[in-house]
């Protein structure tokens, strides 16, 4: 079989000042999702809020389901669970950050490594969404930041809440010891 | 220095400390016993080997002290007579300068002056050689001269070099580690099995049929291969288990040999008299423990002979034995291991420790007098805490017991006190030594499955109506002929309130710390071998649980402390008051005394307080009234919970500022919550 080669057809100005927009589009988008300049991080709600961690610091999302209840222990923890051979103690987001709700019942725990030796998992709603934010942006927010979380203002007024876990937990301990 | 060296050395350091054990050991034994035998034998030998391989390493100024002291004992050899005092002090406190030495070269730290070394031994070295010693050679006389009229030293260096090898701690703990989820892996290859076998039952309940005939006879070909493979991963599980507890784990007596030295110093500074016997010393431990262990076990006999045991005069006076009796014992029953250092000397001076008390003002005068004797022992463990007024060599500067406790507690275990007066102390060191498995009865309570660790189960068996007393307060068991105190298990650990057991309910009697207790759950699941692991940091501090074990499918079972059972029942009317609390939406913190209440209110602010009356050292009407006196605090609703339904307590109550009293029958029966929103209202309105 002989191959012939397409013909181009010709396109009206009109479709073709779009399809010149939409390429433009696109090249911007390149150069924002630059990926020396942006981090990546797992994105996911809280109540009517945006939460992101690290994506780093994420080690896996394991299912809810396979967590042993603690009796007698602190409210924010769930229970501990079995890890790559350890036993993890899985917490509740929520209530580490001072009792805002989840919208659904979590249904995924998180396993993260804070950066202070062990691993802790945290729960979530869903499994995270990976993305990136601009580091220029980060950087800003986390200079403004004193507490646990930081609070990122993204092109289109949409915010992102970016968690710093050594500082929650640090918190929670300062908490824990009054 | 040489890395060769260095390396050689760093081996050298560990061989000579075996020796210098050994050499100690027949110094004091030849200091009771003729200077003659395999005792002497193994001291000459032992001194000649520093002497030799230090010389080989080129550490001259160790290779001469090491000759000064065999000119100082070889003479002796053969004599009937034991060595004398003077002369085993001299080698003994050379011999700590020597290994001193070694230590500080290794570590390229400052070395210590071996010149006293060499007055002392100058001091004893006999004038002329022993009439027994004749044949001996001369003291003078070279290295290998000596060395030829003994055995030969056994080639300890190359041997251990020839058939051993350095490995560092942490390797074999991660080892420990892997073997450790190897176990699972074959606890979960069991599982599949069992599986595997439902599925080939549901396939045999459709009927031989030609469509499944293949799978079938896979599945079936897969399960006994599964059971072949299962038994094979359990053998080398078992095996590798066997070699790792041979490699990190030593027997006892590698800790307590070296304190019969410190016993025999202590006597001879303070003129005392001290015989130390050892029970269980075969018994061998994870090394990480026994060397967490060294210090503590140090403190403990020192204290026993400096502070218990009394001067010879004195003790004859009393009709004791002029030598002191120290004793340590030591048992493991299952994953726990109990230490215990007792003395037949006075035991704890109550009044002495009121008196230190005052003067370190460890506790408030007034509050003096109502200690009771435990509480008094117990303030021995105080930071800071001495009966001594001046401090002396051994003694008195109030550094010794907290610490103890603080590195007993470290290795998450405990540690009590038990003292008569003129008979003597028992310290007993209870912690976990948590290597291998132990044996576990697994048990449900709702929905919960909990493990309670089978040395605290003393039996089980099943309720019966006739056999329970059910009162206000409590329920107890008439079990052979003995009423023991009966809680519900599911209760104890906050899971429900308390349920009188039905007829037919499981029943399990415990036993810890010399005291029973009957224990109800839902369901006794059976016993099984699980590996104890530490639970992390976060829930680690939680006094209920021991730790936590894998189960055969993966999941994890918490392990109960028996001692939290049998004991605290404090804490579970704490657990059950958070619980109610927290299912009214309050955010609770909780106190375990008036003291650390009082801390916390110094610190946070709170809605509402709820406060036992039954407290030790500070109690409910006292605390009560302690927070009325501060004006951060004198309007907090506060509401008093007691054990007895009395009205002179509720009026004690209202007289020191409470605005609520319940008793824990009111509490159980669910009115806590609503008397807590009552009293916050009642405030609220007065206001």
């Amino acid at each position: 079989m002989k191959l012939q080669p397409r013909a181009t057809k010709e396109i009206a100005p009109e479709l073709n000042e779009l399809l010149v927009r939409r390429a433009e589009r696109v090249r911007s988008k390149t150069s924002q999702v630059d990926e020396e300049n942006v981090l990546w991080v797992a994105e996911f709600p809280i109540g009517e809020e945006t939460y992101a961690l690290p994506l780093e610091t994420l080690r896996a999302a394991v299912p809810l389901k396979m967590v042993t209840a603690v009796p007698l222990s602190p409210p924010h923890v769930i229970g501990i669970l079995r890890f790559q051979g350890q036993i993890v103690t899985a917490l509740s987001l929520a209530s580490l950050l001072g009792g805002r709700g989840w919208r659904e019942d979590p249904a995924v725990l998180l396993v993260v490594d804070p950066g202070f030796g062990r691993l802790i998992a945290i729960d979530c709603e869903r499994i995270p969404k990976p993305t990136g934010l601009p580091h220029a942006l980060v950087e800003e927010a986390r200079a403004r930041s004193t507490g646990a979380t930081c609070e990122i203002t993204l092109p289109g007024t949409r915010q992102v809440q970016l968690l710093d876990l050594l500082r929650l937990m640090d918190r929670r301990q300062g908490q824990d010891k009054r | 220095m040489d890395p060769l060296l260095e390396q050689l050395l760093a081996g050298f350091v560990d061989e000579a400390q075996e020796i210098y054990d050994r050499l100690t050991r027949s110094l004091m034994e030849l200091e009771k016993s003729p200077a003659q035998g395999p005792g002497f034998d193994d001291l000459a030998r032992g001194l000649h080997t520093l002497k030799g391989s230090s010389a080989t390493l080129g550490l001259e100024e160790l290779a001469d002290l090491a000759h000064r002291m065999e000119d100082v004992v070889l003479p002796l050899r053969g004599s009937a007579q034991p060595l004398p005092g003077p002369l085993v002090d001299a080698i003994l406190k050379s011999l700590d300068c020597w290994m001193a030495r070694l230590r500080a070269t290794a570590a390229k730290a400052d070395l210590p002056d071996l010149a006293p070394s060499y007055a002392l031994l100058a001091a004893v070295k006999p004038a002329a050689p022993a009439k027994a010693a004749a044949k001996t050679a001369e003291p003078s006389a070279k290295p290998a001269e000596v060395a030829a009229d003994f055995p030969a030293a056994p080639a300890a260096n190359d041997d251990t070099q020839a058939d051993s090898w350095r490995v560092s701690t942490r390797q074999v703990i991660a080892l420990l580690h892997e073997v450790e989820r190897l176990r699972e892996v074959r606890l979960r290859l069991d599982e599949r099995r069992r599986e595997l076998e439902k599925a080939v039952v549901q396939l045999d309940r459709l009927g031989i049929q030609a469509e499944t005939a293949e799978a079938r006879a896979v599945l079936l070909g897969v399960r006994r291969s599964l059971v072949g493979d299962g038994e094979e991963a359990a053998d080398i599980v078992a095996s590798m288990e066997d070699g790792l507890k041979a490699i990190s784990t030593m027997p006892v007596r590698t800790v307590i040999d070296p304190l019969r030295r410190a016993v025999r110093d202590l006597c001879k500074a303070t003129g005392k008299q001290a015989k130390l016997a050892v029970v269980g010393a075969e018994v061998s431990l994870d090394r990480r423990v026994l060397e967490q262990l060294r210090g503590p076990l140090v403190h403990l006999v020192r204290n026993a002979v400096d502070h218990g045991l009394e001067m010879p005069d004195v003790r004859e006076a009393r009709g004791k034995h002029r030598e002191g009796a120290l004793t340590i014992r030591i048992e493991q029953q299952g994953n726990m291991l109990f230490i215990e250092v007792g003395d037949d000397g006075a035991g704890l001076d109550l009044e002495q420790i009121r008196e230190a008390a005052l003067r370190r003002a460890l506790v408030a005068p007034e509050d003096l007098g109502n200690l009771s004797t435990q509480q008094l022992h117990q303030l021995v463990f105080r930071p800071g805490f001495s009966t001594r007024t001046e401090a002396t060599e051994y003694s008195g500067r109030g550094v010794g017991l907290d610490v103890v406790r603080n590195q007993i507690q470290a290795l998450q275990g405990h540690v009590e006190v038990q003292s008569v007066a003129g008979q003597g102390a028992r310290f007993v060191l209870t912690l976990p030594a948590d290597l291998g498995s132990s044996p576990v009865l697994v048990v449900r309570c709702g929905e919960h499955q909990l493990g309670i660790p089978m040395a605290a189960v003393e039996s089980s068996r099943a309720a019966r109506n006739g056999d329970l007393r059910v009162g206000r307060s409590r329920v107890q068991l008439d079990h052979r002929e003995q009423l023991i105190p009966l809680q519900d298990l599911g209760a104890l650990v906050g899971l429900r309130q308390p349920e009188v057991p039905a007829d037919g309910q499981p029943l399990l009697i415990l036993q810890s710390q010399g005291r029973r207790l009957a224990l109800s759950v839902d369901e006794v699941l059976g016993d099984r071998e699980l590996v104890i692991r530490p639970l992390p940091v976060e829930v680690r501090d939680l006094a209920a649980w021991q730790g936590a074990a894998t189960l055969a499918r993966g999941e994890l079972v918490l392990i109960l402390r028996p001692d939290f059972l049998v004991v605290d029942d404090s804490l579970t009317a704490r657990a059950l008051h958070r619980t109610a609390l927290e299912t009214g939406g309050y955010l609770v913190h909780t106190a375990s005394n008036g003291r650390q209440a009082l801390e916390q209110l110094r610190h946070s602010a709170y809605d509402v307080m709820v406060c036992d009356i039954g407290m030790d050292e500070m109690d409910g009407y006292e605390l009560t009234a302690a927070v009325r006196q501060r004006a951060e605090t004198d309007s907090m609703p506060i509401l008093l919970v007691s054990a007895r339904d009395s009205d002179n307590d509720r009026q004690r109550g209202t007289a020191v500022g409470a605005d609520g009293f319940l008793t824990k029958k009111d509490c159980v029966s669910g009115r806590l919550l609503s008397e807590v929103s009552a009293v916050i209202a009642r405030r609220k309105g007065a206001a």
